[in-house]
């Protein structure tokens, strides 16, 4: 009777009970485990306060990220959404923010760390790497680890630092709960998966928790409504090339409507621009695999497939489809797989080896088409529903081919009047501080001084006269010198304090920004001193190493201190920000 | 009734001594230009700001102020420098300007496209060479040029030598240009008076602008009549005993105002050599004293002598000297072109003067001139036509020198209309250009040779000058053929100027296009081919036979205007 006192105390109608049995009766034990968290998660949520039942002991995890684009972050705040769902006492923390010792009482960690340059890790991680790396880290046993690596296959040393920290935990006596997962710019898919089906797997192995699930509200929603899975057509509101005529290069200013889209950005935020590829070379790729009849994978390569980066990879692979020996021999071997790839296209790669290919042959070889993404160079407080950004046009000649960056190629055929597929890729790091009587000191030569003018505008449309100093280079005064005619404004106005500007082509001896520094290194320092804070935007793989090496000796010149260290400091402060491409 | 002084005026005598803001001007590297007020103060110092007119259209929209460039104008008194100079100007110009040396209409070289933050270093540079750019622009003493004839070599010693001498003394004494460029520091501090003055200027210096040529004939090439004040050389037995002086000359007039002219000068006397300074620091005295300083249109010499008249002007220099000059002696041009290719000294050297159309030198010409200045041991003489004697070639060096200039094409001459063909910089550079001119000139030659051959005048030496604007700094009053800018294509022509430079032209057509310049001049052309007396200049034949009637006179020379 056991059964029938048990049926009789069951709260329920026999046709309420009837699909309750069915649903449970096809179930796997995942999925009633998850039910009977989220039963208990649904009672929390509706039970009167007073009644509510004392709140179980949940996991913890903490989720580690490392970034420098903005993509690890915005994993990392997707991972902590998943986890609390999935019953976890969750919290996002920022390597930049995040100390060894801290970290060894966090229990669960998912590391989400972005590989940068030649790889480098995201220079607000620099001060945590070093100390993991260090011979004196801590012993981290009792933690249980997984790493999502981020990175680039275009570059030599793919997802490094992401391998190094997998590397480096497991060393320290941590427990390595998966194998380090490495994605490539085509992340989203198999980073969400992964995160996923790991949580999962640390779910299953942690004691069985309230699952709190926002069932009544609607589910939490991306920040904004247009997204880089679903971008905003924005119309072309002005495009205008910002270097003269004369000039040996060509800077785009774009202005982007975005009205009606909901999306809303902040000086420093980035514009996520989906590109589409020239349709010449859509053709010359399609001509060269023997697949120009096929307009289905036309239309495909043009939109969805990179058909510009050639990666190492991509070598190996085309050279066993085709059986290839020679380039399966330049695949096989890195350094000659680099000197193939410098200023090599993936066309170069069919035309070295011309092989007739099936649609899904090519389609396979190919990555993903990456967005591009380009500092907004405006205040929406001054435009209004408008980004403005400056797209440097990247174009040369190799190998007999006339090459062009697939974005600013792109933009270089727009006209005004057409649209462009846009989202906000936030960066909250590089924002203008808080204290309005805070200096802020902007390095941004070529288009790296488009958050600047970002930073100016906002200033203008608040009245703000922050004291402000911005160093820009250009190759040459009269034809590259980029929104002159703005910056003589803002210095006329009092809201920017200085500029110092180097041109390098305009006189027989090369002149960079630096060199600006340098003989301004008195007051460049004495602003630091007195709290700026430092921003630099633009170049990575030169001007950046370079203006850093130079603030290092600027320190050590006018304080005799170690620059290096005073540099770490100012990263730690948060008041050394960099924006490199 | 007194006018009030122009603003130039105020801009001078604020200016300690020509010191204005150009110092604070130079570090703001923000923008390409300086303050209004330093532009004409640079100007004293042989420097002018200008921008590229080919740009203006697209600036604004690309956010770009306009395209600041400077021109810098050496002093170069007779035009004479040494191969080593030459080749520092030539660095100059690659490496702070852009790329190229415009000989000037008065034995100068002008760097264009100088970018702000490149001036320092260039007029460094032209230091370093023992050179400079004082008061080359500016209402002072400007570049005093002489007869470029090293033919005799005599002669044109002398020459060269007075035009040192007269450029030495009339040289501001102010120390401004040394310390904004030179120096780099500001010796007299801003408010401060400084400590020099200027003796024979004054504070405000002059009330515009101020040319001296020495001519040797019978070669006019300095056109003497052209300019404020001029000595002609008179030889005796050789010698060069003295010199006729002659006043009032000058180019400059404006469109649709009468009352200015181009002004042959007058010749009031004769000098000895030992005279020459102290007359011209006492025309330039009295230029400075009883020139119009409200309006600059009106301030040139030429208008005091035609306001004072001559007799008063002369009776005051005799008062200012002390005496009075002797009579005039006589003296004959024959031309005021350059004759070109080689030629032998009377000490045994040689010459090769070289054609270059419209004094610009850049690209293959600007090579080939540095491999010459590698070799030659001898000088390089600007001529005021906008060529370039390659100049006292020893007997030794001469096949070295020929061999280069037929390497480069440099040997064969140019034809005879084409070789007295003159032109000023205009557009893109100059802000004063209505018209095109350096750029237009040589292709409207091409067509107007055509039209000659067809007459069979292809060797004639006929003198066709051009300019953008009516300032005149081709002299184009005083060629055969003359083109005067109105607007895009559109042009002024004038007949009747003399060959050797002794009589100003008289329009003949208004307001032609490029087109109808060529269908005017070759009826004129063939008629003159057919008609023409025995040695009878284009000009002469076209006053003789009623096409223009002659000017006699600058103040006649808006008169009797039939077109």
């Amino acid at each position: 009777m056991a059964s029938s006192q048990a049926t009789a105390m069951i709260p329920f109608a026999e046709e309420q009970l009837a699909p309750l049995r069915s649903l449970l009766a096809d179930s796997s034990a995942e999925q009633r485990t998850w039910l009977s968290g989220y039963i208990a998660g649904f009672q929390a949520a509706n039970a009167p306060a007073a009644a509510a039942a004392p709140p179980a002991a949940k996991p913890a995890l903490t989720v580690l990220y490392a970034t420098e684009s903005g993509n690890s972050e915005a994993l990392a705040a997707s991972a902590k959404r998943e986890a609390g769902k999935l019953g976890f006492a969750a919290r996002v923390l920022d390597m930049a923010d995040a100390s060894l010792d801290g970290l060894a009482k966090a229990g669960n960690l998912l590391v989400i760390a972005s590989t940068w340059g030649e790889g480098d890790p995201p220079q607000r991680a620099e001060a945590f790497f070093a100390a993991l790396m260090a011979s004196d880290a801590p012993p981290l046993a009792g933690l249980r680890y997984a790493v999502l690596a981020l990175g680039d296959r275009a570059y030599a040393k793919f997802c490094e630092t992401g391998r190094r920290i997998d590397t480096r935990l497991a060393e320290l006596g941590a427990t390595r709960l998966a194998p380090v997962e490495e994605c490539d710019l085509d992340f989203e898919v198999p980073a969400r998966a992964w995160i996923g089906t790991t949580l999962r797997e640390l779910g299953a192995e942690t004691p069985a928790s309230v699952i709190h699930v926002d069932f009544m509200r609607p589910p939490a929603t991306e920040a904004a409504a247009h997204s880089r899975a679903r971008p905003f057509a924005a119309e072309i509101a002005e495009l205008v090339n910002l270097n003269s005529s004369r000039s040996t290069v060509r800077n785009f200013h774009i202005a982007l409507s975005l009205a009606g889209s909901g999306l809303a950005y902040e000086p420093g935020d980035a514009i996520g621009v989906l590109p589409t590829n020239d349709p010449a070379l859509v053709d010359d790729v399609l001509r060269a695999a023997g697949l120009d009849h096929d307009d289905a994978l036309r239309a495909a390569l043009a939109t969805r497939h990179d058909i510009t980066t050639l990666t190492q990879p991509q070598i190996s692979a085309y050279a066993a489809l085709v059986g290839d020996a020679k380039l399966a021999a330049i695949g096989a071997d890195p350094l000659q797989a680099a000197a193939f790839r410098a200023e090599r296209q993936f066309i170069d790669l069919l035309d070295a080896a011309p092989h007739k290919l099936a649609a899904e042959q090519l389609a396979g070889l190919l990555r993903p088409l990456a967005p591009r993404l380009y500092s907004v160079a405006s205040s929406r407080k001054l435009v209004d529903e408008t980004a403005e950004l400056l797209v440097a046009e990247v174009a040369w000649e190799a190998h007999g081919r006339a090459r062009r960056g697939v974005a600013s190629g792109e933009i270089a055929r727009r006209r005004v009047g057409e649209t462009l597929p846009a989202y906000v890729q936030a960066n909250r790091h590089f924002r203008l501080p808080d204290e309005a009587e805070r200096p802020v000191l902007m390095i941004g030569p070529g288009t790296g001084v488009a958050p600047f003018r970002a930073f100016m505008q906002e200033q203008e449309a608040l009245g703000q006269k922050r004291r402000s100093w911005l160093f820009f280079g250009a190759r040459q005064f009269t034809h590259d010198f980029l929104y002159q005619l703005d910056w003589q404004e803002w210095l006329r106005a009092g809201l920017l304090t200085r500029m110092d500007v180097a041109f390098s082509r305009d006189q027989p001896e090369k002149q960079y920004v630096q060199d600006r520094m340098w003989e301004q290194r008195r007051d460049l320092f004495a602003w630091l001193e007195e709290g700026a804070v430092l921003y630099v935007c633009g170049d990575a793989a030169a001007m950046a190493k370079d203006v850093h090496a130079m603030l290092a000796r600027i320190v050590a010149d006018q304080s005799g201190r170690d620059g290096e260290a005073y540099l770490r400091d100012l990263v730690q402060a948060g008041r050394y920000k960099r924006d490199v491409y | 009734m007194t006018k009030p002084p122009s603003a130039n005026e105020g801009i001078k005598a604020a200016s300690r001594l020509l010191r204005g803001g150009i110092a604070e001007g130079l570090r703001d590297r923000i923008t390409g230009g300086l303050a209004a007020d330093d532009q004409q103060l640079t100007k004293f110092h042989g420097i002018y700001q200008q921008d590229d007119r080919d740009l203006r259209p697209e600036r604004a929209k690309k956010k770009l102020e306009p395209a600041y460039g400077f021109m810098a104008r050496l002093r170069v008194p007779g035009g004479v420098m040494t191969g080593p100079q030459w080749l520092a100007m030539e660095r100059i110009a690659r490496e702070r300007g852009n790329g190229t040396l415009r000989l000037t209409t008065r034995q100068t070289i002008q760097f264009h496209g100088i970018l702000k933050g490149n001036l320092q270093a260039a007029i460094r540079g032209i230091h370093a060479a023992m050179m400079d750019t004082i008061a080359a622009c500016g209402d002072v003493n400007r570049n005093v040029i002489a007869a470029a004839d090293p033919q005799r070599a005599g002669a044109h010693k002398g020459a060269v030598d007075l035009a040192r001498r007269l450029g030495g003394h009339l040289l501001p004494k102010s120390r401004a240009w040394h310390e904004i460029w030179i120096d780099g520091e500001q010796v007299v501090p801003a408010g401060d008076a400084p400590a020099e003055s200027e003796p024979i200027y004054g504070p405000t210096y002059l009330p515009r602008k101020f040319k001296i040529a020495i001519a040797v004939p019978p070669t006019n090439d300095v056109d003497v009549f052209a300019h404020d004040l001029g000595f002609i050389a008179i030889e005796q037995d050789g010698r060069c005993v003295g010199y006729d002086v002659t006043v009032g000359g000058g180019m400059g007039m404006t469109h649709g105002e009468p009352d200015t002219f181009p002004r042959t000068a007058d010749v009031i006397g004769f000098c000895t050599p030992d005279e020459a300074v102290d007359i011209a620091e006492k025309v330039v005295t009295i230029q400075r004293d009883w020139g119009d300083r409200s309006d600059r249109k009106h301030a040139r010499l030429k208008y005091t002598i035609e306001r004072e008249g001559l007799d008063r002007f002369v009776a005051e220099l005799a008062t200012r000297r002390g005496r009075a000059l002797a009579p005039a002696r006589p003296y004959a041009f024959a031309r005021s072109g350059d004759a070109l290719g080689w030629s032998e000294g009377d000490d045994g050297r040689a010459h090769f003067s070289l054609f270059i159309e419209n004094g610009r030198v850049g690209g293959a010409l600007m090579a080939a001139l540095h491999a010459i200045a590698e070799v030659h041991r001898g000088e390089f003489v600007l001529t005021p036509n906008q060529n370039l004697i390659i100049a006292g070639v020893a007997p030794g060096e001469r096949a070295a020198v020929a061999a280069l200039l037929g390497e480069h094409g440099l040997a064969n001459p140019a034809g005879g209309l084409r070789r007295n063909a003159m032109a000023c910089v205009a557009l893109p550079t100059c802000g004063l250009a209505l018209a095109e001119s350096e750029r237009s000139l040589p292709g409207l030659v091409t067509q107007l040779e055509a039209a000659l051959a067809a007459s069979g005048l292809a060797e004639d030496e006929i003198t066709i000058r051009m300019t953008g604007c009516p300032n005149g700094c081709a002299r184009p009053y005083l060629a055969e053929i003359g083109l005067v800018g109105r607007g895009p294509g559109t042009y002024h022509l004038y007949l009747g100027g003399a060959f050797d430079g002794t009589r100003l032209n008289k329009l003949f057509r208004r307001d032609l296009k490029e087109p109808e310049i060529v269908a005017t001049l070759a009826p004129l052309f063939s008629t003159y081919a057919a008609e023409r007396r025995p040695g009878e200049r284009f000009s002469d034949f076209a006053i003789r036979t009623g096409v223009v009637a002659a000017t006699t006179a600058g103040n006649r020379f808006h008169e009797d205007v039939a077109a």
